[in-house]
């Protein structure tokens, strides 16, 4: 006799009893199509994060585009390691970085790679002198920053050496904490807060250093006229 | 009242920003700042600079980017 598969919501629901079941039962394994159609739900949903992602760690549409299918046959591949109910969004990521590093960072060779967090700040540009300056200069800092158009950001950001560039990732945007991102880029949290306060600051001098090309005032000096309006 | 002074605040700035300081030091921190146009100004950068991050980095993966992935799914599972 032949039946027709259940729907896959049906599937699902059936899968997901079966994972949540805590016994030592012979709770049946999902099976292929199960499998396939769980990780669809799930993982299938963070291909744009994963693809904005890959974009800042490639810098070119190509190779984030098979970045991210890389990510996906892999994590597919190891799917049933993944314990359900843990971080899948981390857990993806740390897949993508994994990937990346193995297979693009090698293409690009960048000269810096595993020297950089040993750089003295005054070798990055002396960036320190961002918090030093006054309370009028800020506003206007504030003002600039936030009206400058989205390409020079990603421009800046793409001069932020990577391990920095990807911790401001993780953390401004994906919202991972210290702890998370330390586990993504197999870092101590120590190295990731370093990385992450420094990379903003870079990221903090190069727009300040765009905004004024662009003409708009933000002062080096101390000024007297605040930015107010 | 503790000590609670501009450098301080400064230093644990950017870990307020990202929600990693436990309750006691975050409200220390808010409670500097509600005094200390300074401190605010600098949090306020912080924050701008994060917002214009996120807004940069908005993307959208390439339509055929999804069909090429879940074809490579299928083919994977009927290759087990």
């Amino acid at each position: 006799m032949i039946t027709a598969p259940p729907p896959e919501d049906l599937l699902l629901a059936e899968l997901d009893s079966a994972l949540m079941s805590t016994s030592d039962d012979l709770a049946p394994e999902p099976d292929a199509a199960q499998l396939r159609a769980l990780f669809e739900e799930q993982a299938l949903p963070f291909m744009d994060q994963l693809y904005a992602a890959g974009m800042r760690m490639t810098r070119n549409p190509a190779d984030a585009s098979d970045l991210v299918q890389e990510t996906y046959v892999k994590a597919f591949a190891a799917f049933r390691q993944f314990q359900q109910g843990t971080n899948l969004k981390a857990w993806l990521y740390r897949i993508l970085t994994n990937t990346f590093i193995n297979t693009y960072r090698k293409k690009q060779r960048d000269p810096y790679q595993g020297t950089i967090d040993e750089l003295e700040d005054w070798q990055m540009g002396g960036a320190e002198s961002a918090t030093r300056t006054s309370r009028s200069n800020r506003s206007a800092e504030a003002e600039a920053i936030d009206h400058l158009p989205d390409s020079a950001v990603k421009d800046a950001l793409q001069l932020v050496p990577e391990d920095f560039r990807m911790a401001v990732y993780f953390a401004d945007v994906e919202g991972f904490s210290y702890q998370e991102i330390a586990d993504i880029m197999k870092s101590p949290v120590g190295t990731v807060m370093s990385r992450l306060h420094r990379g903003r600051r870079l990221l903090r001098e190069l727009l300040a250093d765009h905004a004024r090309e662009m003409g708009m005032t933000v002062p080096a000096p101390v000024t007297k006229k605040g930015a107010k309006r | 009242m503790t000590e609670y002074d501009c450098d301080k605040a400064k230093s644990e700035l950017e870990e307020f920003l990202h929600g990693e300081l436990c309750r006691e030091d975050a409200a220390d921190i808010r409670e500097h700042m509600a005094g200390c146009a300074d401190c605010a100004g600098e949090h306020h950068v912080g924050v701008v600079l994060t917002e214009a991050v996120q807004r940069a980095c908005r993307e959208s993966a390439p339509e055929d980017l999804r069909s090429t992935v879940l074809a490579r799914l299928r083919a994977l599972q009927a290759s087990h």
